[in-house]
């Protein structure tokens, strides 16, 4: 009795490991089999593809990105081509998440078919043997006039391998009201003048804080300096082998423990609860006394993305829709961007690069993408299934000049305009785009970066010294980089 | 003859099977693939890889970050691995007092076992939350007047250390309860009662039977927890940045180990190097453990001796 229940049992372990093996198994000629099917239409179509409307796409794709935003247009992707199917996967990248999956999954089974990479590793990307070389659409860019540098940070060694939909000039967000409280205006010209370079900068921040009895803060935090700082170092991060630690660099650091010691920043951490709150004026220090944020370094995206959403109070409230002015800053500089790739060896590459096609290189979607016209209500008639935030608001900077030209005049009365007081972002932005230069961004400069946060962060708080600082994160970059020269520290 | 000896032992061979299976593929060929790496250059992001010998090994005693790292592992474990088994064993005794007899043992030990089911990214999520600048502790304790200002907790060593320890402690303790109380619930009551009418107090009686009935038990706490400790990652890994911060002080040997394989090329021969020294390590300290608590029958006095005698029997039964 007792024997054959443990046959029995034996037998259902064996049964259930079996059955596990053959969930596997199944998958893998799927991946290969089903692109075949695919792959044969995909090929024929190709050349025909350009001219006749190319309905006849079919097959599955799958599209991995670190934010929601590519969904949008997977789903308007999916509209114009009904028999294809995007399968899409969001990973957050908030503490590099992304990147190792992307990376991990690679050359495997679950690889996908696109990626969306960030500023910040794109590079890395594009010099490694990963992605497929996209060159065949490098002559598209040139009709729609992407910016070159856009085109520049994708290409590495004369092989374009991913293209960009947005532009990403940064600029100098301010509140108009704390401006004329303090500054005496709140004009746009004005106010420029008085943040022309940082010696200005650091005057006006003094100034602020003076008007504000030491309540109003300059900046969220000092970090976002680090951006402008970085892209006028006159070297990248890894010259020949070596890191370079370019002068801005050692200027940032002591810039931001400037900001810290005097007051002017608010001690919030980027992308954290305080940091937002001052964006919406809902920041309270621990004792509940209201604090003022005076402005935000952000660029192009940082207007739809994320000072817009964060201006209203989730708790109900004034908010500050219609307070912020916009100007260049300081420092002109880029900041983030998204491109996408095809990895290589994608069974599905034709269908993959026609994704990319549609979502960097294609006129009308990224007219649509820039002007709001991915509502939610659209994107629902295409895919009921759509969650409901899932929509594309007006305002993204998108790559191509010629775009851009042709639908600036929109935004003088718009939603946009109505949030900086009238004033017209897309057409300041597009100003700026043209001098963007792509040429600082290396491979390493992700993990490099990333290093530097917690001891920077432990010498604001006066918890290291300075030389304390500078040898811990050297440390950091040696363990992450085995082959990386590393030269001595600015500071010993 | 070999092979009708072999077929009489077929339902034994075929239960180990499954077992065996999973141990050669999950198991023995990630650590020779590990160990073969280790000794290579290769990353994720390029298919080629050189031999490099130790070099990998070397880049890791260059600096002080990877001893750092075993240092900051060792002391995360040890601080929570002592209150757990201390605060296990004491609710343990309790529970299992003939003397005490509390009432709903299971409740208690459900509601302690109940962190443990809570998601480790959660928890992490939630007390970087509540300890950041602008977040709800400082608020608490400026307005209670505790503190004169607001405190940087997520920039301070001892409260991230102490975080760490804490939350770990937190959601383990319950099971080490759960394992302990079954080791306690095993041994022969008769002898507790034969103690007490022998006039043994409470301590004596713990020292000199439940201690020396539970060392199997306690090994295999021991052994699993130093094996937990030394692997130690999903919390210090969330609760702060994911490299360990503040000043490294909460980066684990497997943060680095992480780290290293997730940065910019995916370095994953230096990674593996770090896998293989943690390896090492927990398999020399593993067999200490038994080494060190081993049943020492010969060497031990009369009390134990009979006592394992009984226990003996009690198997034979």
């Amino acid at each position: 009795m007792r024997k054959s229940v443990l046959y029995v049992l034996s037998l259902l372990v064996i049964a259930s490991m079996l059955l596990a093996a053959c969930g596997t198994t199944p998958a893998a000629p799927a991946a290969t089999e089903v692109p075949a099917g695919n792959e044969a239409p995909a090929v024929t179509e190709a050349p025909a593809a350009t001219d006749a409307p190319a309905a006849e796409l079919e097959g599955t794709l799958n599209v991995w990105s670190f934010t929601n935003e590519i969904r949008t247009m997977a789903i308007a992707f999916q509209g114009k081509h009904p028999k294809v199917k995007v399968v899409y996967t969001m990973i957050p990248m908030t503490n590099g998440e992304y990147q190792t999956k992307v990376k991990a999954a690679s050359g495997t089974a679950d690889s996908p078919d696109v990626v969306a990479l960030e500023a910040a590793f794109v590079k890395e990307w594009v010099e490694s043997d990963l992605l497929a070389n996209l060159n065949d659409l490098v002559p598209l860019t040139e009709e729609l006039k992407t910016y070159p540098a856009v085109v520049q940070v994708g290409t590495y060694e004369g092989v374009t391998k991913a293209f960009s939909y947005q532009a990403t000039p940064g600029a100098f967000f301010y509140r108009r009201s704390i401006a004329k409280e303090c500054l005496g205006t709140d004009d746009p010209e004005q106010v420029q003048a008085m943040v022309a370079d940082m010696d200005k900068f650091v005057e006006t921040a003094a100034k602020i804080k003076e008007c504000g009895t030491g309540d109003y803060y300059t900046v969220g935090t000092g970090a976002e300096l680090f951006t402008p700082f970085l892209a006028n170092r006159a070297q990248p991060w890894v010259v020949d082998g070596e890191l370079v630690i370019d002068p801005k660099i050692v200027e940032y650091v002591r810039f931001a423990k400037m900001m810290r010691d005097n007051g002017y920043e608010s001690g919030a951490t980027q992308w954290t609860e305080g940091w937002f709150a001052g964006m919406n004026d809902t920041l309270k220090d621990a004792n509940g006394t209201p604090k003022k944020v005076f402005s935000y370094f952000l660029p192009t995206w940082g207007l739809p993305y994320v000072l817009s959403p964060n201006s209203t109070p989730k708790d109900g409230g004034e908010g500050t829709v219609g307070d912020w002015g916009m100007v260049n800053g300081p420092m002109s500089y880029q900041w983030g961007g998204t491109w996408v790739g095809v990895l290589e060896g994608s069974p599905n590459s034709e269908l993959a690069k026609e994704f990319v096609k549609f979502v960097a290189l294609d006129e009308e979607n990224l007219t649509n993408w820039a002007t709001g016209v991915y509502t939610n209500e659209y994107l629902k008639a295409i895919d009921p299934t759509t969650p409901d935030d899932q929509a594309q608001a007006a305002g993204d900077f998108v790559s191509s000049q010629l775009v851009v030209e042709k639908i600036t005049s929109s935004f003088d009365k718009s939603t946009l305009s109505d949030f900086l007081g009238g004033e017209n972002s897309y057409g300041a932005f597009a100003l700026a785009a043209p001098s963007v230069n792509g040429a600082l961004l290396t491979g390493s400069d992700d993990a490099i970066q990333r290093a530097l946060n917690d001891p920077l962060a432990a010498y604001l708080s006066g918890t290291m010294t300075e030389a304390e600082m500078w040898a811990a994160w050297l440390d950091a970059v040696r363990n992450e980089f085995p082959d990386l020269i590393i030269p001595e520290p600015p500071v010993k | 003859m070999n092979f009708a000896k072999l077929k009489k032992a077929s339902t034994g061979y075929f239960f180990l099977a499954p077992f065996i299976i999973g141990f050669l593929v999950f198991g023995l060929y990630p650590v020779v693939n590990t160990l073969t790496l280790s000794f290579t250059d290769a990353t994720l992001m390029s298919g080629k890889s050189h031999f490099i010998g130790l070099g990998n090994f070397q880049r890791l005693f260059a600096d002080e970050v990877f001893m750092r790292a075993v240092r900051n592992t060792w002391l995360l474990w040890i601080l929570n691995f002592l209150p757990q088994i201390g605060v296990a064993l004491l609710l343990s005794v309790m529970f299992t007092n003939v003397r005490l007899k509390i009432k709903a043992v299971g409740v208690w030990r459900a509601l302690f076992f109940l962190p443990n089911l809570l998601m480790p990214a959660a928890v992490a999520a939630l007390f970087n939350a509540f300890f950041a600048y602008y977040g709800p502790v400082n608020q608490l304790l400026v307005r209670a007047g505790f503190l004169s200002e607001a405190m940087r907790f997520l920039e301070s060593v001892g409260v991230m250390r102490g975080l760490v320890i804490f939350i770990q402690w937190w959601t383990w303790f319950g099971q080490t309860i759960i394992i302990v109380m079954a080791g306690m619930t095993s041994i022969p009551i008769q002898l507790y009662e034969a103690a007490m009418v022998d006039g043994a107090n409470g301590w004596q009686m713990f020292r000199r039977i439940t201690l020396p009935f539970l060392r199997p038990i306690l090994i295999y706490v021991f052994v699993t927890s130093l094996v937990g400790g030394m692997q130690m990652f999903d919390i210090p890994f969330l609760l702060t940045d994911g490299r360990g911060s503040p000043q490294s002080s909460i980066q684990t040997n497997n943060i680095l180990m992480y780290m290293k394989f997730a940065s910019s090329k995916g370095h994953i021969g230096a990674a593996s190097s770090v896998g293989v020294l943690i390896f090492i390590m927990t398999s020399l300290c593993a067999l200490g453990i038994f080494y060190f608590l081993r049943d020492r029958d010969n060497v031990e006095k009369k009390p134990a001796k009979k006592l394992t005698s009984v226990k003996n029997m009690e198997k034979a039964a």
